[in-house]
């Protein structure tokens, strides 16, 4: 209090200005230097660094092809871990090591892009939830209800099979990432729809009114920033989400064989998981550090975020 | 002297679901050209309402529902929403009461004035524009704009973001600005630098300014003119000056009283009771279970306007019986 009233003074110490300069501070900049001295979401943003690495260029560190069962061909199927084949091979014949690497591209994709679709949707309804009032808002508001009590997983199988002639067609994964995103919007919808109640009787809303700015630019430029920060929180956590389901959905023999997941590797593993351990449990690991990654940062984030958490 | 704003007969109800909440009920008001007029009442009494009804900003559920708002010889209730958006800010402006949230976090204080500035002039280049925002925070008292221009909201004090707040409604040159309980939120040392900026303002770009406030020690410092509202009607009106040495309505009574004066070592009066609820207020004059002098014709009739003199107003049945005291 005593260096506030300092700096209102005609002339602000040194030591304010060499602050301003220094920092420069965006909310941004404010929120990645909290985020740094997390470690664990430190760990994390380096976990999730490392997978999108690995999704990237797998296609050049995968010893074998996605879904290629060349071991069988050379005699080497089912065997454990060796400098040949560092995971081990399958039963199949499949690669593990192959399989884990060009499963992360896969399951990235599943759990961004499901994630994606949900923030399209839950952004919209959210935001038309919080802007318009009586019936409308109260019909938004029981939809995402809906969505939010209804057990998801049982619904995604039935769609699955339903739509089995497109994943015969190779859209496997992209019907899965569709029908994980369309299911899993209502809590982006809730944070949206409760943060632009909040946010729109801010008084900087009200000022910009008052001076002039139309109603696009105030939700543009003012509220639809301001309420970005739960929403990422929240996406991180449901990517983590995204990709635990598609590993299940594949786990239970509702994914697309055709494509490489973890969920395939282990759900092809899991019968001969007594003797030939590694085909379930390298893909396995692969998803429980991928999630650990995800909830590592969504959890960083939400402390760095936080502006009761001030420091 | 030539009338700028003249409000006539105002209504604004919040259409809520507890009810109909009659937040401004029939105010009249009128603004001067270079005049200073004060808007006093308790929270709730109607006075930043009337200021959003007169930007037309007033949020949902509420709606202006009669009156006219004559500002510079047009209606201002008639006009279109686009028009109405190029007079908001350009010719008419508000500065809000919580300095801590009425800039926008995520933007630095130049963007933020940048915004403004180019709302209203879009010829103008982002260099230009920064450079006129460069003089509106030395106009604001603001030391080394070069700096503060780059800073953001959380980076200032809140004597320092209500000036800029204050810059920032008077990027354009409004010829009226609205302060909404400018130094609410402030130390009382920072209070008294806002409150004579504002005033130093108001006579350099030849502005008619309307203060919002329930403090009368303010409306003593600032302004010319008082309007005494109670929830949600006019229940004195008259120039400073005379209204603090005679009030005429008890409720001005009572807010002169509740002011604490140094020369004056007694007991601070408060005044009983709370603002009536306005979904459904007392009968007569609004004020009668507070008011001390009260007697039957008082919850029986609503009181009107009676001139005193040429330029006093009273809305109170038993003005010609009461010697009140001022301050």
């Amino acid at each position: 209090m005593q260096r506030e009233t300092k700096t209102e003074s005609v002339a602000p110490s040194k030591r304010d200005v060499v602050d301003v300069r220094r920092r420069g501070a965006s909310q941004w900049a404010v929120a990645w230097r909290r985020f740094k001295r997390n470690k664990a979401g430190l760990a994390g943003f380096f976990i999730i660094l490392f997978y999108f690495f690995i999704a990237l260029t797998s296609p050049w560190l995968a010893p074998y092809p996605p879904r290629s069962f060349q071991a069988l061909y050379e005699g080497e199927a089912g065997q454990p871990p060796s400098w040949k084949h560092p995971f081990g091979t399958s039963r199949a014949g499949l690669d593990v090591y192959s399989e884990v690497l060009h499963g992360t591209r896969g399951d990235l994709y599943v759990g961004v892009g499901a994630t994606l679709v949900s923030i399209a949707i839950g952004m919209i309804i959210g935001a038309l939830a919080g802007y318009s009032r009586g019936t409308g808002s109260d019909i938004l508001l029981m939809l995402s209800q809906v969505f939010y009590t209804i057990p998801l997983l049982p619904l995604i199988l039935l769609f699955a099979r339903v739509f089995s002639v497109l994943v015969a067609k190779g859209f496997g994964l992209t019907l899965i990432l569709i029908l994980l995103g369309v299911f899993g919007w209502s809590t982006i919808s809730f944070i949206v729809r409760g943060e632009i109640l909040r946010v729109r009787e801010l008084d900087f809303v009200q000022a910009s009114r008052a001076l002039g700015a139309s109603r696009w630019q105030i939700i543009f430029r003012h509220i639809i920033p301001n309420i970005l920060t739960p929403v990422i929180v929240t996406a991180t956590l449901l990517i983590a989400g995204n990709i635990l389901t598609e590993v299940v959905i594949s786990f239970l023999g509702f994914g697309d064989v055709n494509t490489s997941t973890w969920g395939i590797t282990i759900e092809e593993g899991i019968t001969y998981m007594r003797t030939e351990w590694w085909t379930p449990v390298f893909p396995g690991l692969a998803t429980l550090f991928a999630v650990l990654g995800f909830n590592l940062v969504g959890d960083g984030l939400s402390d760095a975020l936080n502006p009761r958490l001030r420091d | 002297m030539e009338t700028l704003l003249n409000v006539k007969g105002l209504k604004t109800y919040f259409f809520t679901e507890a009810g109909v909440v009659k937040a401004v009920d029939g105010v009249d008001f009128q603004v001067g050209k270079d005049e200073a007029v004060g808007l006093v009442g308790e929270s709730g009494s109607g006075k930043t309402v009337t200021g959003l009804s007169v930007l037309r900003i007033v949020p949902r559920p509420g709606r202006i529902l009669a009156g006219t708002i004559m500002f510079e010889g047009e209606d201002l209730l008639a006009k279109s929403e686009e028009e109405m958006r190029r007079i908001r800010g350009a010719k008419i402006a508000m500065t809000f009461q919580d300095p801590t949230t009425s800039l926008d976090p995520l933007y630095t204080i130049g963007n933020q004035l940048v915004e403004v500035i180019r709302e209203h002039d879009k010829e103008l280049s982002k260099k230009e524009a920064l450079e006129q925002a460069m003089k509106l925070l030395e106009m604001v008292g603001i030391s080394e704009p070069e700096l503060r221009i780059r800073a953001y909201p959380h980076e200032l004090s809140g004597g320092m973001k209500q000036r800029i707040a204050i810059a920032r409604a008077l990027a354009s040159r409004p010829i009226l600005l609205f302060a909404d309980e400018p130094t609410t939120n402030l130390d009382v040392t920072v209070q008294a630098q806002v409150l004579e900026l504002l005033e130093e303002l108001r006579e350099k770009l030849k502005m008619s300014l309307v203060m919002i406030t329930h403090d009368m020690g303010i409306i003593a410092e600032t302004t010319q003119r008082v309007q005494v509202l109670y929830a949600g009607m006019v229940a004195e009106v008259a120039e400073t000056r005379s209204i603090f040495k005679r009030p005429r309505h008890p409720y001005t009574e009572a807010l002169l009283q509740a002011v604490p004066r140094i020369d004056h070592r007694k007991e601070l009066k408060v005044i009983p009771g709370n603002i009536p609820n306005l979904i459904d207020p007392p009968s007569g004059c609004r004020f009668h279970p507070r008011c001390p002098y009260a007697k039957e014709i008082c919850w029986k009739k609503i009181p009107t306007l009676n001139p005193v003199d040429d330029d006093h107003l009273v809305a109170c049945h038993l003005w010609q019986d009461l010697s009140l005291t001022g301050a």
